[in-house]
Parts: structure tokens; C-alpha cells; sequence
């Protein structure tokens, strides 16, 4: 990739941006250019969303240029933006949940024949383009119906429609399996071919390192670091990001006693076409990994195992006895908690403040009538503990960044007092100082004697975390994997089924 | 508690004094233009006929208050305070040969308004959460039966109570203590004991996480269904409650009490800051949008201000400016 | 499909079958509003005894009653009239005057005969008899009655009903006969025929207006909530109310000789009954029975009252 003597497609030349009193760009110089894949890396807050949003055309800089091949532009709105062949892919979906896919790829630029739309031609190049990005989708099917990673890409399908001369993307992957990823970064990969500028944002160093041609390290509102990709190692982009040293992200394992008490112990837990037979005991102290592929059941057999979806099972003893757990108020009357995967949809009130939201699952313990000072005192406690950053006490929480989001969720349910903690893709989507706050703090609970399942899907956050490893297959519990054995190809192989395979050849 | 989010704007969520004042205001402004108008506005006499004639509907917006607030809708109430008062009245006809009359005959009505309140709010829930079909559907649909039913039971006449009854139970509405009448001192009750559900209590958070978010809700640890069921049973009975106290006015009850009830409560609600879709409630602010509503009728039966013809437009008018004022300051902030 | 095909098929012979083995019958058709107030109540029971009764009379007729809340429905139950029954005679109380023109318009052209009850057409001939209430007379009789108890004058209040044609007539009517006669409305307002609506209008007027000798109510069911407002306001400078249409309650009190209801105007539901009854014989003999017959207002006095007095109707 020679770009040294080239026009950029799209850059920034010293861009300020202030909301209010604040500025959160302070001079920013990016440049994009034709055929070529930048990474823009940076903790939640330093300034990436509002770089990009600043590059599509979303807001105008407070100062500085933004230019299109070298000519400085102003875009008065979102649409002078496509104008120039510039597409922003949101984090959170653009897509119109009740419309069909075909009528969201060409939604405002609706092919006609005459006064009618001409339908059978939009849904002929619809299928063309999700064939393009590998997507198995009836153009007929509403949006609503569709998986994460379909409308992912059916994002991409409508920004091939356009003709994007770049493409921006506002971490892609957060929402992908490895395999969707996988699929892609191969149209990635085609769109540069055909020399089309790609701009993405990912906290996952490893895929940045995969695809990524260029490095944009931001902090604070600044570039503090731009290079290549391939002359860039994952050490030194995490500490270019955080301004520290994060080699030690995972903390030190101290070991299980022999004589530690089993805190859960479940037989036979079944949950209707989701997962079956689920067999685990978690004692005091231990972080237990419940890994597998997206889709493999673990998220459900969680679900069922705290009440929350219908389930049965055999036996479930918590501390040593017998259980029944129908709803979720049973779960947490034994002290089992479950911190969902899905903080925006399930387990936040975006539209509410911080304190309705830390509150609202153990409210009982604030009295018939509701101690607002309680409530209040709770709250600077939780803001203290886990370091939450919210510019203002009232705060709404939709307001927060995720890392910050992903701290109130914890902090929500550590409230009601539990001693064991189901918490599922605890990281998802937040920065890397974040998470390393988040596992100091789970690992500083099982040290405390409470006992932790780890859903994950991030193989490096199960293997730096875990004491042992349950792998889960379609629906059943494949294996499991103990102490130094725990490794990235054990844990595949039962996660695809080959494990028994190999062990027997 | 130092630096601002990414990307956001440090807009944060300030209280938006107009969104709380907004109400207040359009009352104060209609209290100051109805004194001006007509010295008698003010009078002893015009200010309690006025409180007692919100009652029914205030009652009734309490409930509804905290129904919009988890989410839901209640188009039935008018039908059913009909279909109530007419059951009141021909089971308290029926019991006077046994009964005579007298205070258990009057209990009995109570009883009877407040049970098949009750019952008809608990039918609402049970199809809503249990069955699963929309609020808006059940609801428009058991306002049709009541309404026939209550034209069935008074064979599309008038339900009459009888004279001597309605006599005895006729303090109920106009009597009280202190000079407060009767249907004044429950509508304050209730609301007071709303206001304390809603801002106090486990079941005002409750209704508020239900209607902005079911899942949220769901995963804290909220029995969704419950919570929804409970707000149209509570609304039922405040129906029967806002009936106890009609009754005993006109002593009669035809197809036509209570038309149109059900959109003077949901307006109420809406006027007073409660978010029509869910989410978020206000008691009091019903209350000011309940008065805000009688008010506009009072000051226009004691005034020449404009033909008799307009006066749904300025209700109208002043409906949605009401809104507008709260909405307008909630972008600004 | 097929099987719902079949289904239709047979419905549709079946209802053929049916319709020649009722040859030798005759079907009037009665589209009335729904009994949504106190005088429609009473002309439902009107409608439904007179039919009860002519069958009983004419074996050969047969009645098919269908009520209506809405113009649009009463619209839709007349085409099915036509369409389903193959009525030879339609007895239709309008709705509204301008909705039903037009579908009233097209049965009589398909030779039904048509009659046309309080409310008129908007067009002129349509109807082979018309049997018309008398608004301008309802409020004739009404004010020339309050100008008699007011030979002094005073000062007056007025509740109005739903803003109609229908109520325009009988308050103008009603100013005309109390010119001159030193009688001033100080207050009119729309209490819509409802008593909680008059109910409140009425506790306004007590608030506003310090000094009332007369409440023209110009209907029952307003002059009952009335009457509660007045009570409880406990003000004696109201001399009597004056209701109207012929409610049983008050026709009662007429009676009885209560001096709040010294009297009471009739607009009778009962004209219905009249209609179909006229209508039954047109077609059941040759006496002459078409062109407008108008039933007018008449004063119940304590007099007259029992004739007025049905205590089994609902209204």
C-alpha cells in the first residue's frame, strides 16, 4: 500500500469539536485514502464516534476542515455526505424494523418504473448484493425478524447499493461471530480491491491486526499515533490507547483450594430447544468459563438456570440445598444473579437515571416505601466502587458510554447481594481500560469466596479468566478443560466437535 | 466524576422546568383568566361544584395514570362506570323490599360498584397480559359491551334509582365535612395514595420499568404480567370508586353516562406530563391536567367569550397546547 | 376454497329456496337509531310493541327491525334490507337527513315504498309518506306556555340539545313565541340532551347568575339534571323547569302536581309506531295513507297528563 504521494479520498485537517463548554476533538488530522483500510482505535471517550461522525457529514467540526480529494467540503446534512460516496454504518442498526430487507437497502432512492416502484428489479439487485456479502437472507424478510449479524450486513448490502467511495464503520464486528467476521472482512477485502476507502473501529486488537492496512490510535480527543498495521504489535497499540502498560489486562490465578465449599451444583437442566442435560457445580471462589459458539445454548441454559425463560432440571442445589427456581425473584432470593449479554435491551432503562436503574431489581430492600436517601447513598457507593464516569449525577443512563453502562449493570446487580454470579459477555463492546477494571473486580469477588460463571464468546477473556472451562456444543455441555490445558485449540475443538475425534485418533 | 462521554453532547438529563411548570402554568393562567371573566368564579359555591364534578374523571385518570405508565390503555372506563352504575342500581332496587332503607343497602351498592369494577379490570388484564392481544383491541372491546350491556339492562331507557333510596344515599355527592363534599375528599384520597404509589413505592417503579422497557423489566427481576395485570385491576376498582360517587347525583344511569370518559381520563393523563407511550408517570400532573379540563367547560358556561359551537376547539386548542409547552421545553434542555 | 365455494353455493340456494316459500308475505323494513338516549329508548319500545302488535293483526306481514348507531350503519342495514329481505314497504327514521338521502332515494326508485319519520330528507319527494314530529311547534308550544306563566317577564336560562337542525328549529321557534313578552334568556348553553352534561351547564348557570325565574330545559332528561342542581344549590329563585318529549318520570310529576314541572311538551317517540302502523295499512288495504302527517307538540298539563302517561315504556 504505497499512499504517501496520493490525494486522501477524505481526511481531517485539525478538528475541533466542542457540545456546549466541552470540546472533545482537540485537532484532529486523519487522512482516508483510496484502496486502503485504516483502524481507528481508542477507549470509549476518546473521541472515535465523534471523529467519524465529523468524516460522514453527521455533525460539522466547531473548527478545521473536513475534505473530499484534497477540496475542503462542508456538508450541511447526512445526505450532501452520500452525495460524495460516503456511508457511515452505525453501531446501533439504521435499519427500518418493520420494512422488508429489499425495501431498506433502497429506502429513500427507491427505484421506479414510471410512477410505480419497480419491485422486481430492487429485489433482483437486493439479492445480488447480499450474495456479494455471503448472506442468506430472503430480501421479502422484515428486518425485525433478522439476527444481529444479519442486519450487519444487510447494512453493508445497502451500502453497496450506494457506490461508497468510503465506507465507515462504527465497530463492526461487536455484534458478529467469528465466522460472520470472517465473511466480512472478506467483502472488506473485495471493497478495497476495487479501491474503496475503509474506516472501522473495533476494540478487538486481533482483527485489527487481521485487516486493518493502517493504525489511528486516538486518546483523549487526539491522534497520539498513527502507523501500520503490520509494524503495530497488540501490546503496543493497547498501551498507545490507555497511556499505560496493559500487558497484565488478565489478573494473576491464584488457584482453587482443594476443600473449597461447591457453592451451585446443577443436574439435568433442560431448556426447551435450546439446551439439554446441563450438568455444572461452581464452587466458592472459582471463575468457571462457559464457552462455545454463538448459538451453542449457553446464554439460554443461564436464562433457564435464573428463571428467566421457561425451564426444567433434574436438581439444582445452592449451598448444599435443594432448590426450585421458577421465576426470577427465586434466583435471586438464593443469591444466584444473571447479568445479561445485553445491556441495552435487557438490562439497562436507558430513558431513566442511574439511580432507578441500580435499584429497580432489589427494590424491596429500600422498604415499602421507597428510601430515596438510600437509594442516593447506594448510588455514590456504586459510583465510587466501580469507577463509574457519568459527566452528571442525573445522568440518563442511555447517555453513558458503554464501558459505563456495562459498570451501573454490574453495579445493578451486585445490589441485590448475591453469592453467585452468572455474568454473560461482560465486556462486550467497551474499552480496554474497562475491561480490565471489570475482570480486577470479578477476580477480587471469587478471591472474596463468591462463586463466577463467565459467559463469553471472546476466547482470549475465557482463557486469561477462567479456572476451568465448560465448552458447550448445540445445546449440550461438550467438555471440559481445567487449569493449564485451558487453551484456545482445546476449547475449539469441543466447541466444533472434533475433540473426541482427535483424542481417539 | 470527571470527564464527559464520547460523542454525546453534555446535554445530560437537567429536571426541565418547563415540562414540570408547563401544567401549573396553563392552570394558573386559567384560574387569573376565569377570575377575571366572572367575579363568581372564585365562590365558595363554584370552586367545590367544579372539584366535585372532576371527581369522576380524576378518579379514574389515577388509575390510568399508572395503566399509560406500564405501557398500557384503558378505552373501556366510560363504558364500564355506566355498566356499574346501572348493576348498582338494579341490585340496590332489588334489595330495598329486603333491605329497607338505610345504611346496608348503600354498603351494598359500594360493594357491588367496587367488586364489578374489580372484576371488569381484572378481565382487561387477564385478556391483555394473559392472552397476549393488544391493549388498544380488548379495550375497544370490551367498551362495547359494556356500553350495550348497560343499554340491555335499562331496556335502552333510563335506570332509575328509587326516590326514597336515592334520597337517603344523596349526601354521598352533595354533603361532606368541614363544607368539603364527599366525591372532593375521595378524589383527594386518591390521589394522595396515588401520588405515594407512584413516586414512593415498589409498584410505581415497577409500572414505570414495565412501560419503558419490558425486557429491562423482565431481566430486573419484574413480574411484567403482574405489574400490568394489577394497574387495570386497580383502575377497575377506582372505576367503581369514581360510580359510588356518581350515583348518588342524578340516581340514574343510561347509555349515555360516562360517554366519552375514557378520552377526557387519557387526555388528563397526557396534559399532566405522563408519556402516552409508556415509561414514565405523573399523579399530581393528572390531577392538574383533570382540572385544567373542567375548567376550560366552567369558564366557558360562566362567560360569553365565544359561541357555545367552539367550545370542543378551544378544548382542543388548549389540549394540545398543554403538550406542546412541555414538549417544546424538553427539546430546548 | 372449493369448500367454502360449496358452502356459498348451498347458502345462496337455500336463501332462494326460503325466499320462494315467503312469497305470499309481505316485509316492512323499520331502520330506527339506537336507543343512545332517553327519547331514542322510548321510540325503540315504541317500534318494537307496534310491531309486535301488527303481526298479530297481519299475519301476512312480516317486520325486520334493525336499529343503528352511526348514519353509516343505518346506511349499510338498509342495503341489506333490500338486499337479503326483499322488503316491500321501508319505515326509516334518518340518522342525519344528508347521509340517508341518497341510499333512502335509490330504494324508492326500486319501487319499495318508502316512509320517512321526524327527521326529512334533504330532498324533496322521495318518500311516498312522511310522518313528521313538529320541531318549530315543540318550541312554539314550549315558549308560548312560558310567556302565559310570565306575564311579568323575568329572566330565563336555556339548555340546548346536540347542535342539529333539529334543535335549531325548536329554539328558534321557541324565541319567537317569547317576543314581546319582556322574558329574557340571560344564558343559553348546550347541554346535549344528557343530564351529567346539563347537570353541570346548569351549576354554572346557578354560579353566574344570581337571580333565575325559569329554566327552559326543552328536554326531559336535561330538566333531570337540572333539577339536581338546583336542589343542591338550594336556591328557591327558580319558579318551575320546563322539560319536554314526555318522559314518564315527569309526565308523573306533571300529574302529581309538582310545582317545579307544572307542565311538559310532548315530542313523542310513540310517532314510530304511528308510521309503521299508517305504512301496514297502506299496503294491507286501499285506504289513502300517503303524504306528510305531522304530529304535533302538544302541553301536558296536570289535566291531560294521564293520557300522556305510559308507565311500561322505558322513556
Amino acid at each position: 500500500m504505497t499512499q504517501t504521494d496520493r490525494t486522501p479520498v477524505l481526511s481531517l485537517r485539525d478538528v475541533h469539536k466542542s457540545f456546549g463548554p466541552v470540546e472533545v476533538l482537540h485537532g484532529v488530522d486523519l487522512d482516508l485514502h483510496a484502496g486502503e483500510v485504516l483502524a481507528l482505535i481508542g477507549e470509549n471517550g476518546a473521541g472515535k464516534s465523534t471523529a467519524m461522525k465529523c468524516l460522514a457529514g453527521y455533525q460539522a467540526p466547531t473548527s478545521g476542515e473536513v475534505r473530499v480529494d484534497g477540496t475542503p467540503v462542508r456538508f450541511s446534512s447526512l445526505h450532501d455526505g452520500e452525495l460524495a460516496g460516503i456511508v457511515l454504518i452505525h453501531q446501533e442498526f439504521n435499519l427500518a424494523e418493520q420494512l422488508t430487507v429489499e425495501q431498506n437497502v433502497f429506502l429513500g432512492r427507491e427505484l421506479r418504473r414510471g410512477p410505480l416502484l419497480d419491485r422486481a428489479e430492487m429485489r433482483r439487485r437486493t439479492a445480488d448484493y447480499l450474495a456479494r456479502v455471503k448472506c442468506d437472507v430472503d430480501p421479502g424478510a422484515r428486518v425485525a425478524s433478522l439476527s444481529n449479524s444479519q442486519k450487519q450486513m444487510v447494512e453493508i448490502a445497502k451500502a453497496l447499493g450506494r457506490d461508497a467511495r468510503v465506507l465507515v464503520m462504527d465497530e463492526p464486528t461487536a455484534v458478529l461471530t467469528r465466522r460472520e467476521a470472517d465473511i466480512l472482512f472478506e467483502q472488506v477485502d473485495a471493497l478495497r480491491a476495487e479501491g474503496t476507502a475503509v474506516l472501522f473501529t473495533s476494540h478487538k486488537l486481533g482483527e485489527v491486526k487481521q485487516i486493518a492496512d493502517r493504525v489511528a490510535v486516538m486518546r483523549d480527543g487526539e491522534v497520539v499515533r498513527t502507523g501500520d498495521a503490520a509494524r503495530m504489535s497488540e501490546d503496543e497499540m493497547a498501551t498507545a490507547m490507555v497511556g499505560r502498560d496493559v500487558s497484565d489486562l488478565y489478573p494473576a490465578k491464584p488457584g482453587l483450594a482443594a476443600d473449597a465449599p461447591i457453592l451451585l451444583r446443577v443436574e439435568g437442566l433442560d431448556v426447551p430447544g435450546q439446551a439439554h442435560g446441563i450438568d455444572l457445580q461452581l464452587r466458592a471462589g472459582e471463575i468457571l468459563g462457559l464457552a462455545g459458539l454463538v448459538g451453542s445454548g449457553r446464554t439460554e441454559a443461564m436464562e433457564g438456570l435464573c428463571g428467566l425463560r421457561p425451564a426444567r432440571a433434574r436438581r439444582i442445589e445452592i449451598g448444599g440445598e435443594e432448590v426450585r427456581i421458577r421465576k426470577p425473584a427465586d434466583a435471586l432470593d438464593k443469591g444466584l444473579v444473571y447479568l445479561t449479554e445485553d445491556r441495552k435491551l435487557k438490562g439497562l432503562l436507558l430513558g431513566k437515571g442511574m439511580r432507578e436503574n441500580l435499584t429497580l431489581a432489589s427494590l424491596a430492600r429500600y422498604g415499602t416505601f421507597i428510601d430515596r436517601d438510600a437509594e442516593d447513598v447506594a448510588l455514590t457507593e456504586a459510583i465510587r466502587e466501580f469507577d463509574i464516569r457519568a459527566g452528571r449525577r442525573d445522568a440518563l443512563v442511555g447517555n453513558l458510554s458503554g464501558g459505563n453502562q456495562q459498570k451501573l449493570l454490574l453495579a445493578k446487580v451486585m445490589q441485590s447481594g448475591p453469592r453467585i454470579l452468572i455474568v454473560d459477555e461482560p465486556t462486550r463492546g467497551i474499552d480496554i481500560g474497562t475491561k480490565q477494571q471489570i475482570y480486577a473486580y470479578l477476580r477480587r469477588l471469587a478471591a472474596e469466596g463468591y462463586g463466577i460463571v463467565l459467559v463469553s464468546s471472546e476466547m482470549q477473556e475465557i482463557i486469561g479468566l477462567s479456572d476451568r472451562v465448560l465448552v458447550m456444543r448445540q445445546g449440550r455441555i461438550a467438555g471440559e478443560v481445567t487449569g493449564e490445558a485451558i487453551g484456545e485449540d482445546a476449547i475449539v475443538r469441543h466447541a466444533m466437535g472434533v475433540a473426541a475425534r482427535v483424542e481417539a485418533a | 466524576m470527571t470527564s464527559t462521554t464520547e460523542g454525546a453532547p453534555t446535554r445530560g438529563w437537567k429536571l426541565p422546568p418547563m415540562g414540570v411548570l408547563g401544567p401549573i402554568l396553563a392552570l394558573i393562567a386559567l384560574i387569573v383568566l376565569g377570575a377575571a371573566m366572572n367575579p363568581s368564579f372564585l365562590a365558595y359555591a363554584n370552586i367545590t361544584n367544579v372539584l366535585a364534578r372532576s371527581a369522576f374523571i380524576g378518579i379514574i385518570a389515577v388509575g390510568m395514570t399508572f395503566v399509560i405508565t406500564a405501557g398500557g390503555l384503558d378505552l373501556s372506563v366510560g363504558s364500564m362506570a355506566a355498566f356499574i352504575a346501572g348493576l348498582m342500581i338494579l341490585v340496590m332496587n332489588a334489595a330495598l323490599p329486603t333491605l329497607g332503607v338505610g345504611v346496608p343497602i348503600i354498603l351494598l351498592g359500594m360493594a357491588v360498584a367496587l367488586v364489578a369494577g374489580l372484576l371488569a379490570g381484572l378481565l382487561n388484564g387477564f385478556l391483555i397480559t394473559t392472552l397476549g392481544i393488544e391493549a388498544f383491541i380488548v379495550t375497544l372491546g370490551t367498551m362495547g359491551i359494556y356500553r350495550s350491556l348497560v343499554t340491555w339492562l335499562a331496556d335502552g331507557g333510563t335506570l332509575s334509582l328509587d326516590f326514597g333510596l336515592r334520597t337517603f344515599y344523596r349526601p354521598v355527592y352533595f354533603d361532606g365535612i368541614l363544607g368539603v363534599s364527599w366525591p372532593i375528599i375521595v378524589f383527594a384520597l386518591v390521589v394522595i395514595a396515588g401520588e405515594v404509589l407512584m413516586g414512593r413505592m415498589r409498584f410505581g417503579r415497577h409500572c414505570a420499568a414495565t412501560g419503558s422497557n419490558e425486557q429491562v423489566a423482565h431481566y430486573s427481576n419484574v413480574d411484567v404480567n403482574r405489574t400490568r395485570l394489577a394497574t387495570y385491576a386497580m383502575l377497575g376498582v377506582l372505576v367503581g370508586v369514581a360510580t359510588i360517587m356518581y350515583v348518588p347525583r342524578l340516581g340514574s344511569a343510561s347509555a349515555s353516562t360516562g360517554v366519552l370518559w375514557e378520552l377526557e381520563a387519557i387526555a388528563a393523563v397526557i396534559i399532566g406530563g405522563t408519556v402516552l407511550k409508556g415509561g414514565f408517570g405523573r399523579v399530581w400532573g393528572t390531577v392538574i391536567g383533570v382540572l385544567i379540563l373542567s375548567l376550560i367547560d366552567n369558564i366557558l358556561n360562566l362567560t360569553d367569550l365565544v359561541s357555545p359551537y367552539l367550545n370542543g376547539a378551544i378544548q382542543g386548542v388548549i389540549i394540545i397546547l398543554a403538550v406542546i409547552l412541555q414538549r417544546e421545553s424538553r427539546a430546548k434542555d | 376454497m372449493s369448500y367454502l365455494r360449496t358452502f356459498l353455493a348451498g347458502a345462496t340456494a337455500l336463501t332462494v329456496a326460503t325466499g320462494a316459500f315467503a312469497q305470499d308475505t309481505t316485509v316492512i323494513g323499520v331502520s330506527i337509531p339506537a336507543a343512545t338516549h332517553g327519547w331514542a329508548g322510548g321510540m325503540n319500545y315504541h317500534a318494537q310493541e307496534a310491531i309486535d302488535r301488527l303481526e298479530e293483526v297481519y299475519p301476512e306481514l312480516d317486520f325486520v327491525l334493525s336499529t343503528a348507531s352511526d348514519p353509516g350503519a343505518q346506511v349499510n342495514d338498509i342495503e341489506d334490507m333490500v338486499a337479503t329481505r326483499n322488503i316491500s314497504a321501508l319505515v326509516v327514521l334518518p340518522f342525519e337527513s344528508e347521509p340517508l338521502t341518497a341510499p333512502v332515494q335509490s330504494v324508492a326508485d326500486s319501487g319499495v315504498w318508502v316512509t320517512v319519520v321526524d327527521r326529512g330528507l334533504s330532498q324533496e319527494g322521495i318518500e311516498d309518506l312522511y310522518v313528521a314530529g313538529d320541531n318549530p311547534g315543540f318550541g312554539r308550544v314550549s315558549g308560548e306556555y312560558m310567556a302565559e306563566m310570565m306575564p311579568d317577564g323575568g329572566n330565563i336560562v336555556v339548555l340546548r340539545g346536540i347542535p342539529t337542525a333539529i334543535d335549531n328549529e325548536r329554539v328558534e321557534g321557541f324565541q319567537e313565541a317569547i317576543e314581546g313578552s319582556g322574558i329574557e334568556i340571560i344564558g343559553m348553553e348546550h347541554g346535549n340532551w344528557n343530564r351529567d352534561d346539563s347537570f353541570n351547564v346548569m351549576q354554572d348557570f346557578l354560579s353566574r347568575h344570581d337571580q333565575i325565574d325559569a329554566v327552559w330545559a326543552s328536554d326531559d332528561d336535561m330538566a333531570v339534571g337540572v333539577l339536581a342542581a338546583i336542589e343542591a344549590s338550594g336556591r328557591d329563585d327558580i319558579q318551575f323547569v320546563l322539560g319536554g318529549a314526555g318522559m314518564k318520570e315527569m309526565v308523573q310529576r306533571v300529574m302529581d302536581g309538582d310545582t317545579m314541572i307544572p307542565a311538559d311538551v310532548t315530542y313523542p317517540p310513540s310517532m314510530i309506531a304511528t308510521a309503521i302502523e299508517m305504512t301496514a295499512v297502506g299496503l294491507t288495504s286501499s285506504a289513502p295513507v300517503s303524504g306528510t302527517f305531522t304530529i304535533g307538540s302538544v302541553l301536558i298539563t296536570p289535566e291531560n297528563a294521564e293520557q300522556y302517561y305510559f308507565p311500561d315504556s322505558p322513556f
